[in-house]
């Protein structure tokens, strides 16, 4: 469903996504590794259309994306969260779930956004300022839950477990494993905690200085010597920042 | 501003004030144009607040809205009602021509606007041939009589002028309350978070400028037609920019009723205060109280005076 | 023909000066503060008007005048910044506001103080031609040129190696860090509102001796200063200059060729197609929404 082909991402001199070719369905449970700086967010900027690639292509759907502007990929079935959970300012919790159906779908559901507040486990706070009245977890909860409320085909998840303490962590993966099940939507997520991608994904993906390295099961991943190479040899001075 | 004393308040505006001040011309006339201030304070505070982006530059849709709607009527014989009309219509081709500079951020917005503000006013003093140059357009229609009201008379226009700043008010507030509004407020902060939403931000921000210039370019005609001429300097005029902005922010501009009671009070003031002082540089106490305004209470000055009575209504 | 443009492109260049004194002016200020100072026109055309009186009151040239418009307009400044310093609460767009009430003042002040008749200097030093081959120009263009260029230099040489210079250069591209370091940025933002005044009452003073003045000049001033920000960035000397000589070109390209009424005009067809054509700028430095 969604068809990366050859992309490239170059800010001036710096080569951020470096001729990336991958493929990602509403079956899979991707995940996407490497050191910081190696590219992730990047190469989902320009999948959401953050970011516009140097080269290559990216389809969705069948349908090219790449001069779509970002809300028209949201519409297409794109979702996805930010590293920095960004609310809706002004707006409360059931609002932000509101205007993410209403624009992300074309009309709001009732019934999806309880479902949804629901699953993030947002339900009794669907009054509360979003921007004011929500602590850490809550927040990165609500990235999901804006998401997911855009009826999304594929969700690319940016580190949402990031900063989260070992409880929230332990429930919010809980709720990672049943999304794919529940709602039947691709999942690519990028997160650091290897034990974590092992849990979650049927696939990895690694990425090492803006290159794909290594794509294929959890196992077969782990044990290869260029990804264990990546993540030892990156201990001084890698990434780009 | 509750609900409940709505029908009070028009029934005051509709029926109490002309009845108790309609005799008084004079009196009338200033109401009159205190609500065409309001007009344009509304429209002015309706771009800052749900377009979030605050314009130096609405005399530019005065004078069009105000210069369409005098052409069409005295030169081209279109009825005064469809002038008022084809005013906005006029004000809001303006604004297409100011769309691309939606994409700079608000200093560059504002000032790009204040360009635009200056290049209309030269645009009608120097196209003689269609806009009357520096002579501007005389003769232009009064507003119509129809059945038996004359709506060209001070109070028959007060009922135009007060029934179009009511719909504006009405629109204003039916979009904010919509799911359109929720995705504008929420664009101020970021709009690459309402973007990955699927909110065409753009197209929303687009569309307040327009409603807008629309709104200021129907006000302006009106005007034209209760002046009945028009020149460069009065139509584009910087008292255009300069009233309904202090108006808005003495009335607080972050409500739909306070640009309109602002209006009042600061047209009043100005009118029968500010001008007696100093007749020729009455702006200059307009400027000063604007600046005291942004510095000590930017939230305005009235609805700090009527904290105390009710409680914040979420202001 | 082709003389007319020549003469275009030389008065052009020449009243190029000038306008990147104002725009540098603007550019400090927003550099530091990211405060745009829509007063910034009207600060100039005080600087003129105290031209205007110095040369009518004590019957001096206006170049006498800089001394006088440097305390005025400096002064004037440092209120500008009094106020700006006070908000606190959506400075962006509340400061916007402030300067725009100030420059009503001011517009209003000097329509008060000096009416609204149109000046100009009545030097015959300053107008007498100076011809270079088959290039005219006023003495008081030519040494006003000189004058900004001078000036120019000596912002350039401020910003890189006096100390308030270099502040306000840090406090510029990051406020934050600066002032771990020691930088007091309050200050610095007074010191960049004071050069900028500084900048302002030559520009000032060199558009009495080479042009005339009326009250209502202040807006377009700051549209000019702006429009060359839009061509060319805030963030190089070379830059603005560049921007502001090619505006002093098209406006007087525009009034050779089509007519003077509409030199204003050239200023804005300039900003629409860097608008439609360049989005970034000249130098691509107009940030643009994401």
């Amino acid at each position: 469903m969604l068809e990366l082909d050859n992309v490239t991402v170059r800010f001036g001199g710096l080569t951020a996504v470096d001729n990336v070719t991958l493929r990602a369905g509403s079956d899979d449970v991707l995940g996407l590794i490497g050191a910081n700086g190696a590219g992730k967010t990047t190469l989902f900027n320009a999948i959401s259309g953050l970011v516009r690639p140097t080269a290559g292509s990216i389809r969705f759907g069948g349908t090219s994306v790449v001069r779509a502007p970002m809300f028209r990929r949201a519409r297409l079935g794109i979702g996805r969260t930010f590293q920095i959970p960004q609310p809706l300012h002004g707006l409360t919790v059931r609002e932000n779930l509101v205007v993410a159906q209403r624009f992300g779908t074309g009309k709001v559901d009732e019934r999806r956004i309880a479902e949804v507040l629901d699953f993030t486990g947002l339900a009794d706070k669907a009054g509360r300022d979003a921007a004011t009245g929500l602590a850490l977890t809550e927040l990165k909860a609500l990235e999901v839950a804006k998401a997911l409320a855009t009826n999304p085909q594929l969700l690319l998840l940016d580190e949402v477990l990031a900063g989260l303490e070992t409880t929230a962590k332990r429930r919010f993966m809980g709720m990672l494993q049943d999304l794919h099940a529940r709602f039947g939507v691709g999942i690519v997520i990028i997160e650091h905690d290897i034990e974590t991608i092992a849990t979650l994904c049927r696939r990895v993906a690694v990425l090492n200085f803006g290159r794909l390295i290594a794509d294929g099961t959890p196992d077969a991943v782990f044990r290869d010597p260029e990804v264990m190479r990546s993540y030892v040899g990156n201990g001084v001075g890698g990434g780009h920042g | 501003m509750r609900r409940a004393y709505f029908p009070a308040l028009l029934l005051a505006a509709y029926a109490g004030v002309p009845l108790v001040l309609g005799g008084n011309a004079y009196v009338m006339s200033l109401i009159d144009a205190a609500l065409v201030i309001g007009g344009i304070a509304l429209a002015w505070a309706l771009l800052g607040n749900l377009g979030g982006m605050v314009s130096f530059g609405h005399s530019a849709f005065v004078g069009v809205g105000g210069y369409a709607s005098a052409l069409l009527t005295a030169k081209a014989g279109l009825p005064v009602p469809a002038g008022l009309l084809l005013g906005g219509v006029g004000a809001v081709l303006a604004a297409i021509v100011m769309l691309p500079v939606l994409r700079l951020r608000g200093p560059y917005f504002a000032l790009a606007i204040l360009a635009y503000a200056h290049i209309f006013r030269i645009l009608a003093t120097e196209w003689t041939a269609v806009t009357g140059g520096a002579a501007g357009v005389s003769g232009v229609p009064p507003l119509p009589v129809i059945a038996g009201i004359d709506f060209g008379g001070k109070t028959g226009a007060y009922f135009v002028i007060l029934t179009i700043v009511c719909v504006f008010a009405w629109i204003y507030a039916r979009v904010s309350a919509s799911h359109y509004g929720l995705a504008l407020r929420a664009m101020h902060d970021s709009e690459d978070a309402t973007q990955v939403l699927g909110v065409n931000s753009t197209l929303l921000k687009a569309a307040m400028l327009l409603l807008s210039a629309f709104m200021t370019g129907v006000v302006g005609a009106f005007n034209a037609h209760y002046i009945g001429f028009l020149e460069p300097d009065y139509a584009f005029a910087g008292l255009w920019v300069t009233l309904p902005i202090v108006a808005a922010i003495f009335g607080g501009y972050r409500t739909i009723a306070g640009p309109l009671l602002g209006a009042v009070v600061v047209y009043l003031l100005d009118q029968l205060v500010f001008k007696t002082l100093i007749s020729s540089g009455h702006q200059l106490i307009l400027g000063a109280l604007l600046v005291a305004m942004i510095v000590f209470s930017p939230r305005g000055l009235l609805p700090l005076l009527t904290r105390g009575r009710k409680s914040d209504a979420g202001t | 023909m082709s003389d007319l443009i020549l003469q275009a492109l030389y008065s052009g260049v020449l009243a190029g000066g000038s306008y990147a004194l104002i725009a540098l002016g603007l550019a400090l200020v927003f550099g530091t503060m990211r405060v745009i100072n829509l007063a910034h026109g009207e600060l100039v055309l005080l600087a003129a008007y105290i031209g205007y009186t110095v040369e009518s009151r004590l019957g001096w040239s206006p170049v006498a005048a800089i001394p006088f418009a440097l305390v005025v307009v400096c002064a004037a400044a440092a209120c500008v910044y009094g106020v700006v310093s006070r908000i606190r609460v959506d400075r962006e767009i509340n400061s916007l506001i402030a300067t725009f009430g100030i420059g009503v003042i001011l517009t209003n002040a000097i329509l008060l103080v000096w009416s609204a008749d149109v000046r100009s200097t009545s030097s015959a030093w300053l107008q007498e031609a100076v011809v270079m081959g088959p290039l005219y120009g006023m003495r008081g263009e030519l040494v006003f040129f000189g004058v900004s260029l001078a000036l120019m230099g000596a912002l350039w040489w401020w910003l890189a190696k006096s100390w308030y210079g270099r502040a306000v250069r840090a406090v510029a591209s990051n406020r934050d860090a600066a002032q771990l370091m020691g930088i007091p940025p309050g200050r610095t933002e007074l010191v960049s509102f004071l050069v900028a005044g500084v900048l302002a009452a030559c520009a000032g003073v060199a558009l009495y001796s080479v042009g005339v003045i009326q009250p209502a000049l202040g807006g377009a001033l700051t549209v000019k200063a702006f429009i060359i920000t839009v061509l060319a960035g805030v963030g190089s000397i070379p830059g603005v200059l560049l921007g502001a000589v090619l505006l002093g070109v098209a406006e007087a390209l525009t009034v050779t060729l089509a007519s003077s009424a509409l030199q204003e005009l050239a200023g804005m067809g300039l900003f629409l197609l860097v608008l439609f054509v360049l989005p970034n700028g000249l130098f691509g430095a107009v940030r643009r929404r994401g």
